[in-house]
């Protein structure tokens, strides 16, 4: 990004490194469109506004994190909502629940990007410009740079001119030689490294955009011994990106054949979950072989470029329904959810919509290993140990076909009526038989259930290669010095002199100093050899 | 494997002698000030001419004109680097016995750490008290390089000051005992990622420690030079300069950039691998972003006319406080994937 207010040239010589045009005023009223549109630009490539831009950047960001977001935590907005119903609105209206989707906060990077590109590219021809340009005349008097040596030899100027430059060479110097001097320049990589790391910083973000645009996401709970195929209308959930239709999904299918979890059972600990396992049987494409993978927390299972990823777990306990007639009308496991309940206390509904002559319809508390608190239902650990569950029966129209889409975890019970005053408990095995012969209900066992999220991300790799890319870019740029080394010979007195960008890393007075003694040495050989040879 | 609660008593046991041998050798820095010989401290950072690579006790950029000017055919070479521990050992008495003091209590602090890491079977950061304690020892160790590479011994009450500080109120407050990682963190990338992170915040630690001190020089020199009334206890003078204060500064945040860099882009590698996206806006990858980006503008600031010292140093301390913020704000209050803290 170019500096303002800085010559092209600072005092040691040396063209700065990131001076490209220097602050002018703004153009006064009788100039034309162009002045203003030149002067505008300039102020955009400009580091002063470039170091805005990043502070609106990081200022912008900071809602995303305090407020519930959109793509990360719905149910927070949701609740958010609820708890500040005047305010939320007008928040929803400043893009503050999707900051990193907002106009606002594109405005401030695609800036910030216009911004850099700016300045990188006009860089970019400098550097190659420099790089094919000759290393700059040597200075008048070298012992005024910061680093300078001097020292006598007893070598003729030419033949000392050229030990020096072979020895400079040597070092992977650049060298200009004309009349009694020698010029020489190294370090041209910081700069390039400069320029990889804002290029794969822009890398970055078109990644970023090629997932948006080419990716998917989806979720998929997935009870044990279910199967399921990737299709849109087979996953709980599907997230396309903007070109994406869902027609060319990978048609591989997923069967859950076992999930594990262990937990630790005793210590501080006990409870925290130690290990996760979800045994699954997969078929890439219909009709193909079918392989078995043990998909765990930080081991995902790629099918063809889509990922398969474990988030979530839980208990869905077996229930036997029969209505009055003494037809079974529902016979599953059902999945129930964990809210923030503690180890794995999880709540859901059982909807018996055949059941005749009305429907029948329960809202349920699953407890892993039960215990009573002074009458209230509690978990005291996470594994299925004294499993029992708690339900509420209800008779009447469960409100299937009113058209409005249900939630099969919500009982909406306006047309219904509750037929037990209190919860009942029923532990495996145990049936609750329904007053009125209405029918009964069996708590016949407990399965667990697994949640899967299936990825594509186009954008990926490339992310990857650019983000390297940018850290390598970084480096050169931190660890690289651009330094120039001039010698000169007047007579039998050969002055070394030399200067390094100050902001650099440090440590060329050390290599000065190794470099200077070097060509002395060299020079001290050489002539002992001609006084060898003339001998 | 089960943890080895024998050996997670035996690294309190030296965590506890860590601290004590920090804050001794922080009161014998302190002793340094006070009872020890005046002298300038001399930072070998300047590229400016100056016998900075060797003699103790010469003023900060000395003219480059007026060593020019006397030499003669003579031969006058630049002296090579005087190795650094040798500048050690012809230091004050109060700063060997400093810096021993420190050295020793270095390696129990990291004998803590490494006894620790043994008795879990994993990387010893995997909570927000093992973070700390690990942290506080990177930033040990790197200061302790930094002091004895830059001869900067005089810095040395602030920084391991600050450590001592951090340590203590680790150990009082969020002790916590050794124990296994939840599936989530039983990754290596845990010793890839949170190592980057650990060390990056060790190594802004020791930059923030010097960028305060940068600030409270600078602020003494502009008291100075308007003519107003300044403690005249002789603490700034023993500092180094206010320009060897922000190009080490400056350097330590150059050292620590690319590798919280690299450590965010771990963090996306693994989050990819755990959480099947590599980039999510979770609360703590938003601060990661954050700090990223003010460490950048520091960096950028320092370039840019206007911006440079004392308004850079601002911008530094602010990336600081939001790494601070990340840490003992958002991980432990909001709710996000990265809620790993333990603390209750």
């Amino acid at each position: 990004m170019t500096e303002l207010r800085t010559p092209p040239v600072d005092q040691d010589g040396f063209p700065a490194e990131a001076a490209s045009e220097q602050s002018r005023p703004a153009p006064a009223t009788a100039h034309g469109a162009g002045d203003w549109l030149r002067w505008a630009w300039r102020q955009l490539t400009s580091m002063r506004i470039a170091l805005i831009l990043l502070f609106l950047l990081a200022l912008g960001s900071i809602p995303g994190s305090m407020l519930p977001q959109e793509g990360v935590d719905p149910g927070g907005v949701a609740q958010y909502y609820k708890s500040h119903p005047s305010l939320a609105p007008f928040l929803n209206h400043l893009g503050l629940f999707n900051v990193f989707a907002a106009p606002w906060f594109a405005a401030i990077y695609l800036l910030l990007f216009t911004s850099l590109v700016g300045c990188v590219v006009p860089r970019t021809f400098r550097l190659a410009g420099s790089a094919r340009a000759r290393p700059p005349r040597a200075p008048r008097h070298l012992n005024k740079l910061p680093q300078s040596a001097e020292y006598s030899t007893a070598l003729a100027p030419e033949p000392a001119l050229e030990v020096a430059s072979r020895v400079l060479a040597g070092h992977g110097f650049r060298l200009r030689q004309e009349g009694d001097w020698i010029s020489s320049e190294k370090g041209y990589l910081r700069e390039a490294g400069n320029l990889l790391f804002h290029l794969a910083l822009l890398g970055v973000l078109i990644s970023v955009a090629l997932g948006g645009l080419f990716g998917y996401k989806a979720d998929r709970l997935l009870v044990e011994k279910g199967t399921f195929a990737n299709t849109t209308s087979d996953l709980d959930v599907f997230r396309p990106g903007r070109l994406v239709t869902g027609t060319g999904l990978p048609p591989f299918t997923i069967t859950l054949d076992k999930f594990n979890a262990s937990y630790i059972s005793s210590g501080p600990q006990q409870g925290q979950p130690a290990a996760f396992d979800a045994h699954v049987t997969y078929t890439a494409h219909p009709g193909g072989p079918s392989r078995t993978f043990d998909i765990q927390v930080n081991h995902p299972l790629n099918i063809d470029g889509a990922n398969v990823y474990l988030i979530g777990h839980g208990y869905a306990p077996v229930f036997r329904v029969t209505d009055a007639r003494g037809h079974v009308v529902y016979d599953q496991a059902t999945a129930f959810l964990n809210g923030s309940a503690a180890n794995l206390l999880s709540q859901g509904v059982i909807k018996a919509t055949d059941a005749q002559p009305e429907q029948l319809g329960f809202s349920g508390v699953f407890v892993p290993t039960a215990i009573d608190v002074s009458g209230t239902l509690a978990s005291i650990f996470p594994a299925p140990d004294r499993p029992m569950v708690s339900l509420i029966a209800y008779v009447g129209d469960l409100g299937m076909n009113s058209g409005i889409s249900q939630s099969i975890y919500q009982l909406d019970t306006t047309r219904m009526h509750q037929l037990t005053a209190s919860p009942q408990l029923l532990q495996p095995g145990q049936t609750l038989h329904l007053p009125g012969g209405r029918g009964s209900i069996t708590f016949v066992g407990v399965q667990q259930w697994a949640s899967l999220a299936i990825t594509h991300d186009p954008g990926q790799v490339p992310a990857l290669i650019c983000g390297m890319a940018a850290l390598a870019g970084l480096l050169l740029s931190f660890l690289v010095r651009r330094r120039r080394v001039f010698v000169r010979v007047r007579g039998s007195v050969v002055q070394v002199g030399g200067l390094a960008r100050t902001d650099a890393s440090g440590g060329f007075e050390a290599e000065f100093a190794s470099l200077a003694a070097e060509l002395k040495s060299a020079h001290q050989r050489e002539s002992s050899q001609q006084d060898t040879e003339t001998e | 494997m089960p943890v080895n609660l024998a050996l997670g008593h035996v690294s309190n046991d030296f965590l506890i002698a860590a601290l004590v041998i920090y804050s001794l050798a922080v009161l014998t820095f302190a002793g340094d000030f006070a009872f020890g010989r005046p002298r300038r401290a001399v930072v070998a950072v300047t590229a400016a001419k100056q016998p900075a690579l060797a003699t103790v006790g010469a003023a900060a950029g000395t003219s480059s004109a007026d060593a020019g000017q006397d030499k003669t055919a003579a031969d006058s070479m630049p002296e090579l680097a005087v190795p650094a521990l040798r500048a050690l050992f012809q230091a004050d008495a109060w700063v060997r016995a400093a810096m021993a003091l420190s050295a020793a209590a270095v390696v129990a602090h990291a004998v803590a750490v490494v006894t620790r890491g043994l008795a879990v079977h994993r990387a010893p950061w995997g909570n927000m008290y093992e973070f700390l304690t690990a942290l506080t020892c990177f930033a040990a160790i790197f200061f302790l390089g930094v002091m004895v590479r830059y001869r900067a011994w005089s810095l040395g009450v602030f920084v391991m000051g600050a450590v001592v500080i951090t340590l203590g109120l680790t150990e009082t407050l969020i002790f916590t005992p050794a124990g296994d990682l939840v599936p989530a963190l039983q990754s290596y990338w845990l010793s890839i990622h949170v190592t980057a992170m650990t060390v990056a915040t060790g190594v802004f630690f020791v930059s923030t420690v010097l960028g305060v001190v940068y600030l409270v020089v600078d602020r003494y020199n502009r008291r100075a030079a308007a003519g107003r009334p300044v403690p005249s206890n002789g603490i700034v003078r023993r500092l180094p300069t206010l320009e060897q204060l922000d190009r080490l500064a400056y350097r330590t945040v150059v050292f620590g950039f690319p590798i919280w860099t690299f450590g965010v882009i771990a963090g996306a590698i693994w989050a990819d691998q755990a959480w099947g996206r590599y980039w999510g806006w979770d609360p703590v990858e938003t601060w990661a972003f954050i700090t990223w980006v003010i460490y950048a503008a520091f960096l950028h600031a320092r370039a840019t006319a206007g911006w440079r010292g004392r308004r850079a140093h601002y911008v530094q301390l602010l990336g600081f406080a939001s790494l601070t913020f990340n840490i003992l704000v958002v991980q432990i209050f909001i709710a996000g994937l990265h809620s790993y803290a333990g603390v209750n």
